[in-house]
């Protein structure tokens, strides 16, 4: 009854799951709303995340704040004719940024960005036909981005910033193992995570209708370094599942993104990004408990996540001065391989149709609202590992609020 | 005016946002017909396990398990099974986990007879009417020639379990086979007999006649140590199955399981004698070189089936039933041999795999010459040893912690029997083309700790 103990992988996997490219979709309502792309814009203030580069182009300073409401549910069911939903639950990523040129004309900007790409999670019932792969999990964390820019000319500017990522996990599995009542025991692994990375822009202005930004951001290795693991089992058991400590390490991956803004006439702008996104570092999952017994190993499971690349589109119609209007969507590849698709993580090919609002009712001050749709194709996936296999299909509606303020 | 347009575009996206994967398994009975189910066996086929049978236990019985698949494709929905009252065990009490103290102070978790007050009531009670699970705990194929089977003396006053509904107990197993299809007309059968005519040999530690030259003790009785002579299998065997299809029933023959594959025999290993050097040093004295010692682990001490006194050899099993006090404080083993008794020798082994090997080939010619399914669960069971993994839980043949054998250690856990019964589905739907679906062996009970 060796037990596959997985709860490294769901860190990054609800992030992935119903973030729908978690690197870009959430961090900016205008990106947002125009189907995450911002890579060649700056737009706001959340060119600090979109392309560090944009600081030093924007007029003065600005802050820019949203929060979002994601209310992911993912469906299983298998030929066997059980089926699955999980919990509803709405989750609050946010983002708040303030920068931009240190004072009128300087062509040195500088800024710092508060976001949180990954904050969602995923509850199924204690007793669906998965729980000894996994019965939920949840997953917070902040990156704090300290940014500089330098506009080299008209023509170019460039920019950086430093990543600081710090977060918490909660994992919960059932145990093979059985109470006297017939209870499955449980596993619960939980902890503080943390690391380190950047984020690197250029962009330039081709012409007044035409802007072309590049970004790489790296990977950011989120170490958990002495995680709780506790074990809910059968008293006679205890000296086999010790309560213990246990370390991981997930690697959130480099991406490499190319975007292109055209503003074929003035009221309508244009935008296109390509996000190259390595996952391929995601190859296995890394288990280690300060404690070892026969029951109780460590873990090591094969992922084989495969690089993807997202193509997004986005609009933004300017109605009048003091209304926008913009829509957009994505196409986002799943970076799994058929084999290792596990229910933490039933990922699939997504949809993303996104819309939004820009409202201005004084000059320095604009209000938005913004909707994400992400719909996954249906998906038969299996995990070979755990011998367990479905169909699954997950959608998320993301709403969300903000406000941008130029002093 | 915003507002309102974002709630609304929110609201008729999260009407959309639930996702609907449900996918409708469309079950179909293939070339077969499930509508009146009749399962024939021993032990495994009434739901036996933790050394006794009990009501959850025959709830959790494969026949119980592919009756319940059976339902989605065409089946009567009636599957009597001569259940009884209570969960303490019947006629003994169940095995349950428990913490032992030994003679030398030491404690262990284990498997113990259930201790408390043990309720029967009502178990002796005779079932009468209908039964579709006429599985009897201990029967062998050689015993379906055998007269008032289930009250003849020598099964200790009568076999309870055929005791229990057998229609005329005076008849043999095979006159009340006979009975059953008559009583039922089923349409579809599974047959998992075999098992017993080879473990009583092995567990009787290699006692009885295990050549195959066995002859009865009178009135077709073989004794229950002895492996049933080949001819008397094949000619059971098929006697029974001839009664089986008799009405145009189609079914399952499933093989028997290789003894030295279950926990029973493997749980205490032949290399379990764990020394220092001077005690080592000692035995050796003591033996002198009819059996060696070295500091570390050293295979026991046994009495061998001619009586020679010996180190195991490698390969060669200690039963379950070896008393643990014996080993631990009465030199069993070390100073004083495991008596041949409770252990399976070299010779022993090959007895009984070589009647497994005839007696499955036996059962695979049935199945070919009548055209029916035949299911290798030998060979599946042989790949515990290996592990098998069911939606994140590997089951092995590890005694207790493996999760497919009981605390007897030769019976299934309710996952172990679902595990079974999943392979019997998976063959009847590639002999008959049918698409049952398959069972969530995780949905049942493994082994419960305290």
């Amino acid at each position: 009854m060796k037990k596959h103990l997985l709860a490294a992988s769901l860190l990054l996997c609800s992030a992935i799951s119903y973030g729908g490219g978690y690197q870009l979709n959430l961090q900016g309502l205008r990106e947002l709303a125009m189907g995450g792309t911002g890579t060649a814009s700056t737009a706001d203030a959340s060119t600090i995340f979109y392309n560090p580069a944009g600081i030093s182009r924007l007029k003065g300073i600005e802050a820019s704040a949203s929060i979002l409401f994601i209310m992911p549910t993912t469906g299983y069911s298998n030929a066997q004719g059980y089926s699955a939903t999980t919990k509803s639950q709405t989750f609050t990523p946010f983002n708040i940024y303030v920068g931009g040129p240190l004072r009128e004309g300087s062509k040195v900007g500088v800024g710092i960005g508060i976001y949180t790409p990954f904050g969602s999670g995923t509850t199924w019932d204690d007793n669906w036909s998965g729980k000894f792969l996994v019965q939920s999990i949840y997953l917070q964390s902040v990156f704090i981005q300290p940014t500089i820019s330098y506009r080299v000319s008209d023509f170019l500017s460039v920019g950086g910033g430093f990543i600081y990522a710090f977060g918490k996990i909660d994992y919960k599995e059932a145990l093979p193992v059985q109470f006297d009542n017939g209870q499955d025991g449980q596993a619960h692994l939980h902890g503080n995570a943390n690391g380190v990375g950047f984020n690197l822009g250029v962009h330039l202005k081709v012409a007044s209708t035409l802007q072309i930004g590049f970004t790489y951001r790296s990977q950011v290795n989120m170490n958990v370094g002495a995680g709780h693991a506790d074990f809910n089992v059968p008293a006679s058991l205890q000296s086999s599942f010790p309560n213990t400590t246990f370390d991981s390490q997930l690697p959130l991956p480099q991406i490499a993104s190319l975007g292109i803004s055209y503003r074929p006439i003035d009221a309508l702008t244009l935008q296109f990004d390509l996000n190259y996104t390595g996952w391929n570092s995601y190859d296995s999952l890394r288990f280690n408990f300060a404690t070892n017994t026969s029951a109780l190993q460590n873990e090591h499971a094969p992922r084989h996540y495969h690089n993807t690349l997202t193509p997004r589109l986005g609009a933004c119609v300017k109605v009048s001065k003091m209304l926008s209007l913009m829509v957009g969507g994505a196409y986002d590849p799943t970076p799994t391989t058929q084999g290792y698709i596990s229910p933490e993580l039933p990922d699939a090919d997504r949809l993303v149709l996104t819309g939004g609002i820009a409202f201005k009712p004084i000059p320095r001050l604009t209000i938005l609202a913004a909707f994400e749709g992400v719909i996954s194709s249906k998906r038969f996936a299996s995990y070979d590992y755990g011998n367990y296999s479905g169909t699954y299909q997950t959608k998320a509606a993301t709403p969300g609020i903000g406000i941008n303020y130029n002093f | 005016m915003k507002k309102l347009y974002i709630i609304g575009a929110a609201a008729c996206l999260l009407s959309a946002c639930h996702p609907n994967v449900k996918v409708t398994p469309n079950p179909t009975k293939g070339n077969a017909n499930f509508t009146t189910y009749l399962a024939v066996g021993n032990s495994l086929t009434a739901g036996y396990a933790d050394g006794s049978l009990y009501l959850s236990g025959q709830l959790n019985s494969y026949p119980e398990r592919l009756f319940e698949q059976f339902q989605s494709v065409g089946s009567d929905g009636k599957f009597i099974q001569p259940l009884l009252k209570t969960d303490f065990g019947f006629p003994g009490p169940k095995f349950i986990m428990a913490v032992t103290t030994h003679c030398d102070g030491s404690t262990s978790l284990g498997p113990a007879p259930y201790a408390g007050h043990i309720d029967t009531t009502g178990n002796i009670e005779h079932v009468s009417g209908h039964i579709n699970n006429i599985g009897v705990p201990g029967i062998r194929i050689a015993d379906y020639d055998v007269a008032s089977y289930a009250t003849i003396a020598y099964y200790g006053g009568g076999a309870p379990y055929a005791y229990r509904f057998y229609n005329n107990v005076a008849g043999t197993p095979q006159d009340e086979l006979i009975y059953r299809v008559n009583d039922l007309q089923p349409t579809f059968f599974t047959c998992w007999l075999g098992a017993n005519d080879v473990l009583g040999y092995a567990t009787s530690g290699g006692q009885g006649n295990g050549d195959g030259t066995a002859v009865p003790l009178g009135a077709n009785l073989y004794a229950n140590g002895d492996i049933t002579p080949d001819s008397v299998f094949k000619h059971l065997y098929d006697a029974a199955v001839t009664v089986l299809i008799n009405n145009g029933a189609k079914g399952v023959l499933i093989n028997i399981p290789d003894v030295t594959s279950i926990p029973y025999f493997t749980a205490i290993p032949a290399k379990g004698l764990i020394l220092r050097q001077g005690q080592a040093d000692t035995l050796n004295a003591i033996y002198a070189g009819h059996a060696t010692f070295v500091a570390g682990a050293n295979y026991f001490v046994i009495t061998d089936h001619d009586g020679h006194i010996r180190n195991a050899f490698p390969n060669e099993l200690i039963m379950l039933t070896t008393p643990q006090d014996s080993l631990l404080c009465a030199g069993w083993g070390s100073v004083k041999p495991i008596p041949a008794a409770y252990v399976l020798d070299q010779g022993e082994i090959q007895n009984a795999q070589k009647a497994t090997a005839f007696f499955n080939s036996v059962i695979k010619d049935e199945a070919a010459k009548h055209n029916l399914v035949y299911v290798d669960m030998n060979a599946y069971l042989k790949t515990l040893s290996s592990g098998i993994t069911f939606g994140g839980v590997t089951y092995t043949a590890q005694f207790v912690t493996g999760g497919a054998f009981s605390l007897d250690g030769v019976h299934l856990t309710p996952r172990g029997y679902a595990l079974a019964a999943n392979q019997i589905i998976n063959s009847i739907n590639a002999f008959y083309h049918s698409t049952i679906p398959t069972i969530d062996v995780n949905k049942y009970d493994g082994v419960k700790f305290p």
